[in-house]
């Protein structure tokens, strides 16, 4: 083939990928979708550099996925004035990110653990993601940020450019095959369960909210990690010392001048009494204020907190989270006397 | 900065403009020197200063080599280069693994010896530019070629980025001459460098990483016994992905490389269509295998001292290839096998000549096809240990494969036929394509059919949205 072939055979191959790319972006618009992030290490190390705004101006938060999904940064910070450092991971133990900032002596804010018993004190195994965040925040590279910022300008702009839900590997995925007995496949949750701004703000679409049968799906998914999960819930000397591990974390911060609260956020339902039972609150939650000496909000001790019902027993919708936060907001500044930047009669 | 990220695009399109504009060559090689150093320092800045101490070294060594008349001095001076390069290619990349070892014999005799782990991170393509700058000063020693002239050059050669960190493995003559004279990409070689980059990330990140890695991490990094399904899929899954990875890598770096004037040298050609292992060596990673011919292989004494002596050569070459690879054993043993079926191969064809006869020929047969077929068979044998951790690991997984024991099923139905597809249809294009080049096969094909595979393979690439995973062989 002659070389000026070749070129119309770039130019071919030019024309059918953009037009490729541009129907399948306005394709997937016209389907609703819209443009979301993926909730990755460089996008939680992005955020684990902000923790250093002084200490009347900024939250961080961490924990699992229900301080994600419960937490509405938008309300916080518009109510407060304080800028919310959204540090959770989902499905994980908060602890060794809670350890990486008390190692960190230049952290001296507010921060807010939130507390999934079966997670926080989970015997093995769920520190992954938190773990594989601090070691890409401590070793990310010059390259890595500058892609992280290209990176964040293509997601900002493309809704094709989600990679959880919409890469080619996802995309298989869907393919209905049937497995050999035996072969644990967990496919997933619903995308539309849930959805990851640039904040971090995690959240349920309008669509999962309403949906029961999207809603059924998550309530299978927890029976099935529950059944899956075969340990007993920690106590004696490994609970003692997940107590001191965090108890020497928290006495760091305290000791620098910052302040630390725990929050238990909602449940309900099956999965509530599953973890009423499973982690007494006498033994867990009360122990755990008591040994570290730090305020905490439980949602079954304020009638604010206290209603409500998660769609999947779980997480609260949007429009639920906002209510939370606002009520969490006054209680933390009323009651604990946190300050904001904003004064107290606008928290109300 | 990696090939397969936002950075290396917007980076890429930079040099580019530079490079093609109206400035003189020198400006244009100081505009590539300092992009191949930002390249570097992409990764870790501080260990740009490794890279300037050898490059500095080796460029006056070198020189010195080649001048120095006094056979004591020269071989001090060869010395201080091959301590040099070796010394700092030991600590960082041996330097716990030997600890670790010295331990435990220490304990194995009775003390009680229990050092702190050393925390020693392995600098980016360390083992690369070290075989680079190595082959350079041994070079000068022999007199095999002229020293390089401008230390601008010599810094090119041995940082210039597309192959810095994985390779191909340069010679001085391959690339310095292209330094010496002005020169730009025509036409022809800026369209076949952007098709081998997008091939390359084709490889990279749509087989190795979307679609291969996940089954080979699964298997290999289970807690359980799998059943032989899962073992074989798991090792075949492995396979393809060390293949995609590197040879993708290499297809980028020649593409770059192209893209900007400049030729690199071939280091894959269809090395699963291999009939034996000496083919193998001829068609995977072929600048190391060359490399370790010409200065380890061949300074034993080759196949020119004896029959032992030549089996010996063989073997220690091959374990020292694969502790190169990595500090832990089980690389070793992976060389050694390499090492044995190379003895077996030996033998058999002193005996026969079949096996030179047959891979010489450049005719496809079915008999051929069912040799390449066995070859592959025992290669799959020899990436267990290269990819398990431990022996143990290794061991088990041989278990499953060859059903002694009875396991546990692993991977999912959809692993398991994205596998068995992408090998299958692997095998058949590397034999069918083992005695061409893609950019023959590029040419012959008519213009618009080969505008929509390019396409397809674009498409493929951007769908995956699988960007910044590191390289397999960056660890080596």
């Amino acid at each position: 083939m002659p070389t000026a072939n070749f070129s119309k055979a770039a130019l071919l191959m030019l024309l059918i990928v953009v037009a490729s790319i541009i129907s399948w972006e306005v394709y997937l618009r016209n389907k609703g979708f819209e443009t979301f992030y993926y909730d990755d290490p460089a996008l939680w190390a992005h955020n684990r550099e902000m923790v250093y705004e002084p200490l009347e101006q900024a939250t961080v938060f961490i924990g699992s996925s229900r301080i994600k999904f419960d937490l509405d940064i938008n309300d916080w910070q518009n109510i407060t004035g304080d800028h919310a450092i959204q540090l959770a991971c989902v499905g994980s133990n908060p602890i060794p990110v809670l350890q990486n900032l008390a190692e960190d002596n230049n952290f001296k804010g507010k921060l807010v653990v939130d507390v999934t018993e079966g997670l926080f004190f989970a015997p093995t195994g769920s520190d992954k993601r938190p773990v594989e965040n601090i070691k890409y925040y401590k070793e990310q590279t010059p390259a890595q940020r500058a892609s992280f910022q290209i990176n964040h300008l293509l997601e900002s702009q493309f809704v094709f450019l989600d990679k959880e839900w919409l890469s080619l590997g996802a995309m298989l995925e869907k393919i209905p095959t049937k497995d050999r007995p035996g072969v644990q496949n967990f496919k997933g949750f619903p995308p539309d369960f849930g959805r990851v701004k640039f904040n971090r703000q995690e959240y349920m679409t309008d669509k999962f909210s309403s949906d029961t049968a999207l809603q059924n799906i998550v309530k299978n998914i927890w029976s099935f990690f529950g059944r899956a999960n075969k340990e007993p819930p920690v106590s004696g000397a490994r609970l003692d010392s997940i107590f001191t591990v965090v108890k020497t974390a928290v006495d760091k911060i305290k000791a620098r001048g910052g302040l630390v609260l725990f929050v238990r956020t909602p449940s309900s339902g099956d999965y509530h009494m599953a973890e009423k039972m499973g982690f007494p609150r006498e033994k867990y939650w009360d122990r755990l204020l008591a040994v570290t000496n730090c305020p905490g909000i439980h949602f079954e001790d304020y009638p604010s907190l206290n209603h409500f019902i998660c769609p999947e027993n779980s997480h609260l919708s949007l429009s639920q989270a906002k209510e939370f936060t606002a009520g969490f907001i006054k209680i933390i500044s009323e009651e604990k006397g946190w300050k904001f930047a904003k004064p107290a009669a606008s928290v109300n | 900065m990696v090939f397969n990220s936002y950075t290396f695009v917007v980076f890429f399109i930079i040099i580019l403009i530079l490079h093609n504009l109206p400035v003189s060559w020198k400006t244009k090689k100081i505009n590539l020197l300092l992009a191949s150093y930002i390249f570097y320092a992409a990764w870790n800045p501080p260990f740009i200063l490794l890279l300037w101490l050898s490059t500095v070294v080796d460029f006056f060594v070198g020189r010195a080599l080649y001048t120095q008349q006094n056979v004591a001095k020269k071989r001090l001076l060869l010395v201080v280069s091959l301590i040099g390069n070796l010394g700092m290619l030991c600590f960082f990349k041996y330097g716990g693994f030997l600890l670790e070892n010295f331990t435990s014999l220490i304990n194995l005799l009775g003390a009680n010896f229990h050092p702190a782990k050393p925390n020693i991170i392995l600098p980016a393509g360390i083992s690369f530019y070290t075989f680079t700058t190595l082959c350079y000063t041994i070079d000068m020693y022999h007199k095999r070629s002229e020293p390089v002239k401008s230390m601008l050059d010599f810094s090119l050669f041995v940082t210039f980025f597309p192959h810095l960190v994985a390779g191909p493995i340069v010679r001085p003559p391959q690339l310095v001459p292209q330094f010496e004279t002005e020169h730009s990409a025509t036409k022809k070689q800026l369209m076949d460098g952007l098709l081998l980059l997008s091939l390359g990330l084709f490889m990279k990140v749509v087989l190795a990483d979307s679609m291969l890695a996940a089954p080979a991490n699964d298997m290999f990094g289970s807690h359980t016994t799998v059943a032989a399904l899962d073992a074989w899929t798991g090792v075949l899954a492995f396979c393809g992905q060390i293949f995609f990875d590197f040879a993708g890598y290499s297809t980028c770096a020649i593409g770059v490389a192209l893209c900007l004037g400049f030729v690199l040298p071939q280091n894959f050609n269809y090395p699963y269509a291999a009939i034996g292992f000496s083919d193998f060596w001829r068609r995977w990673h072929i600048t190391l295998s060359s490399w370790l011919r010409d200065y380890l292989y061949i300074p034993l004494g080759g196949n020119q001292s004896g029959k032992i002596r030549t089996y010996i050569n063989l073997m220690l070459t091959m374990l020292i290839g694969g502790l190169w690879h990595g500090a832990n054993w089980t690389f070793v043993v992976w060389g050694g096998l390499h090492g044995f079926y190379l003895w077996v191969e030996k033998i058999v064809n002193d005996k026969t000549g079949k096996i030179t006869a047959m891979t010489s020929s450049a005719q496809k047969t079915v008999t051929g096809f069912l040799y390449a077929l066995f070859t592959f068979f025992l290669i799959n044998i020899t990436w267990v240990f290269f990819r398990a951790n431990t022996f143990t690991k290794a061991a088990d997984i041989f278990k499953s494969m060859f059903g002694m024991h009875k396991g546990e099923p692993l991977l999912t139905t959809l692993a398991i036929i994205k596998v068995a597809v992408i090998i299958f249809i692997m095998i058949i294009v590397q034999w069918l394509m083992r005695n061409t080049k893609v950019l023959d096969v590029a040419y012959k094909i008519p213009w618009w059919l080969l505008g929509i595979i390019w396409a397809v393979l674009l498409l493929l690439l951007i769908l995956s949205q699988e960007s910044s995973s590191s390289f397999i062989y960056f660890q080596f």
